[in-house]
């Protein structure tokens, strides 16, 4: 029978499924597996911790009571100091018992998703109009830009990142958080948005057009037609497309680094777990978990878009 | 209600053009089908009006005022489309109501109406339905239900039966006319179905490569082509055309002689002494066996027709005859007990038949080609 596959092949497709699966997952359930084992224990090649440890995790999230850290003779000295109020001695005793000053995740966490939000909606904002556009106006030159608009991925971030910093200063942006948080949702607009233009464009294409014109002799604008026609049945692609730009924006750490560096408050994760790496508090634990818990919206983000793709709104529309 | 105007108008497609010279004016109320073959340019015709093509040349005029530079929400027409075109995300209440929301009608009104639609259409128990979850019949109902709902100037149907079967279509036929009656708008219908288009119009315009070839009512269509296109467009089976020498008391096909009768039409113009090569239309549904055809009368004879295939439609029965070199189909009621490989002697009646110009296809009674003598 046509299709019908031997023992042998479908061992060999089983195999060889299970070996890229592993290649590709491994690294995670590592990850999850040093983050929530003990010290003792990050030698054991075994993925299943001994002893469970969440420790890392409510740290991280503040949930715990927060490591006690013991006090150095001097501080003891001068805790011991009359003079001393007693809301500065709580401040002295606070730093040696949380270590949420030392990687504030929650912080970070929110940084990254506000910045990624940001740049993510303007992005889908922008491939809206601009992917709408392409697949049903027509103007002079509609096909040639259409096409070129993916030669932006010809030039590396790397090549890219001096320039841009350089007009970022040029114009004064580089010099505030404000503009340098501004300057960075640009960019990442400007990475996201051709593959945005790209998917939504093709999109738009399979919508029949002639909803469009029922719409538009039902008494709709262009632009009405638009907001509630096309787009009500491009949501499985919106989301793919927000998703998509929110996790380039979500795991940058290139144009991160260069602008943000000098102003710790406003890290994003990627920024923070690298200096996390580097710092004296780089504890494996805590690492992974940092990094298991960076990894969970992505995660997430795909369980979502494997769930919209999956359903198609036009269906039923029109008569094929 | 409104009339409809299309005064010269002209379509271009880049250096193509689509339609040459369109003038077509419907009146308040009326039913008017435009037919014709693929690529004609009937939908185009339909497009424009409804404004969602340019106009190259000419004007577009909806209840005396010219449309050409409105958009198509503000020309206050209702169109269905071929592939129904309903919104798949909401569903048949939505759908049908939607329109009524753009143009801000009150919630009142807009129940009442879709109320009335949905009785009309018998769409009661669907409204809560998605049209993925509808037949093609219910959703080409829905189709119509959203443009009805609307109190719009003029309905235009573009191939809106073309989708769904032979029964089905035959039922919603007779529901539009059931519906045109009701509403009495204004409307314009596409189709390229020649039955659609003669049991439903008021009048029919036949279009062919974009120039309207012929307008009339249907029977004026059916008995008076004005050339070879209409007459083998419309009817079904269409009419034949057989190679013929028209002199001025017979014709002459296939070395038999046909005499006009005193009291018949006959062609009132100049003829050669050796004839006029002409072809001589004549509707399969007018032929009769002569065993079976009243004597007198206008009617005329072909002898010796051999019966090449019968096909019984239950009444009637389709005969592919051979006269001499040419082929002709003719309809006869079950009367006739002839077998294939039998020849028949054929009735008809000489008003009936019509005389083309072989070179201009014309219909020489409508176009004679010469002077009518003094």
């Amino acid at each position: 029978m046509l299709g019908k596959r031997t023992l042998w092949q479908n061992c060999l497709l089983a195999l060889t499924l299970g070996v890229v699966l592993f290649f590709c997952l491994f690294p995670f359930i590592q990850i999850l597996s040093t983050s929530l084992k003990h010290q003792f224990d990050w030698g054991n090649p075994s993925l299943i911790p001994i002893k469970l440890n969440l420790k890392a995790y409510q740290e991280l999230l503040g949930l715990g009571k927060g490591a006690e850290v013991p006090i150095p003779e001097t501080v003891k000295r001068l805790l011991d100091n009359p003079l001393l109020t007693k809301e500065a001695k709580e401040k002295i005793l606070s730093r040696y018992r949380s270590t949420r000053d030392v990687f504030p995740f929650p912080r970070f966490f929110l940084n990254t998703f506000l910045l990624s939000v940001t740049a993510a909606g303007l992005s889908l904002l922008l491939a809206v109009f601009g992917a709408y556009a392409f697949s049903r106006l027509r103007f002079k030159g509609r096909s040639v830009i259409r096409r070129s608009i993916l030669f932006v991925y010809m030039v590396g971030g790397v090549l890219l990142m001096v320039p841009l910093y350089q007009m970022s200063v040029k114009v004064g942006l580089a010099g505030t958080v404000w503009g340098s948080l501004f300057s960075l949702v640009l960019i990442y607009i400007i990475q996201t948005l051709p593959v945005s233009l790209y998917m939504l464009g093709n999109y738009f294409r399979t919508i029949p057009f002639a909803l469009e014109e029922a719409a538009a002799t039902d008494g709709c604008s262009r632009i009405q037609a638009l907001f509630l026609i096309i787009l009500p049945l491009s949501v499985p692609m919106l989301i793919t497309v927000f998703v998509y730009c929110f996790m380039i924006a979500w795991n940058e750490f290139l144009f991160a680094f260069v602008f943000l560096k000098q102003y710790h408050d406003f890290h994003t994760l990627p920024l923070a777990l690298q200096s996390l790496f580097v710092s004296k508090n780089a504890i494996w634990d805590r690492i992974m978990a940092a990094s298991m818990l960076t990894l969970s919206p992505v995660i997430l983000c795909f369980v979502f878009i494997m769930r919209n793709l999956t359903r198609g709104l036009t269906e039923g529309g029109v008569k094929e | 209600m409104a009339s409809l105007k299309l005064k010269n108008i002209h379509k271009r497609f880049g250096s193509v053009e689509v339609l040459h010279d369109i003038n077509l004016e419907i009146k308040e109320g009326e039913f008017v089908v435009l037919v014709g073959p693929s690529g004609c340019g009937k939908s185009t015709t339909l497009r424009l009006i409804a404004g969602l093509e340019d106009i190259t040349e000419g004007e577009v005029i909806i209840n005396h005022n010219v449309v050409n530079l409105l958009e198509p929400q503000h020309r206050n027409i209702a169109m269905v489309f071929q592939n129904y075109a309903l919104y798949p995300h909401k569903n048949v209440r939505e759908n049908i109501i939607f329109g009524l929301k753009m143009a801000k009608v009150s919630r009142d009104i807009m129940d009442a109406r879709l109320e009335k639609v949905a009785k009309m259409l018998e769409l009661q128990d669907f409204l809560d339905r998605k049209p993925a979850q509808l037949s093609g019949g219910q959703r080409q109902r829905v189709a119509m239900g959203r443009a009805i709902v609307r109190d719009a100037d003029v309905f235009l149907f573009d191939e809106p039966l073309s989708n769904l079967d032979a029964k089905l279509r035959h039922q919603m036929r007779s529901e539009i006319k059931r519906i045109h009656r009701a509403v009495q708008t204004t409307t314009l219908y596409v189709t390229h179905d020649q039955v659609e288009a003669m049991t439903m119009g008021d009048r029919i315009v036949v279009m062919k490569e974009g120039v309207i070839e012929q307008q009339g009512t249907p029977m004026e269509i059916y008995l008076k082509p004005s050339n070879t296109f209409v007459a083998t467009f419309i009817g079904s089976p269409s009419m034949n055309l057989m190679d013929a020498k028209l002199f001025p008391e017979h014709v002459e096909i296939e070395g038999q002689r046909i005499h006009f009768k005193e009291k018949i039409q006959r062609p009132d113009f100049l003829l050669p002494k050796e004839g006029l090569p002409i072809k001589l239309g004549i509707r399969p549904d007018f032929f009769l066996d002569e065993n079976f055809a009243s004597r007198g009368g206008s009617l005329a004879k072909i002898n010796y027709a051999k019966i090449d295939l019968i096909e019984p439609l239950g009444f009637d029965k389709e005969l592919d005859v051979q006269v001499g070199t040419q082929s002709l189909k003719v309809r006869l009621d079950l009367r006739t007990t002839a077998k294939e490989g039998d020849t028949i002697n054929l009735c008809f009646d000489m008003e009936r038949a019509h005389f083309f110009d072989i070179k201009t296809d014309k219909n020489l009674f409508i176009h004679p080609p010469i002077r009518p003598q003094a």
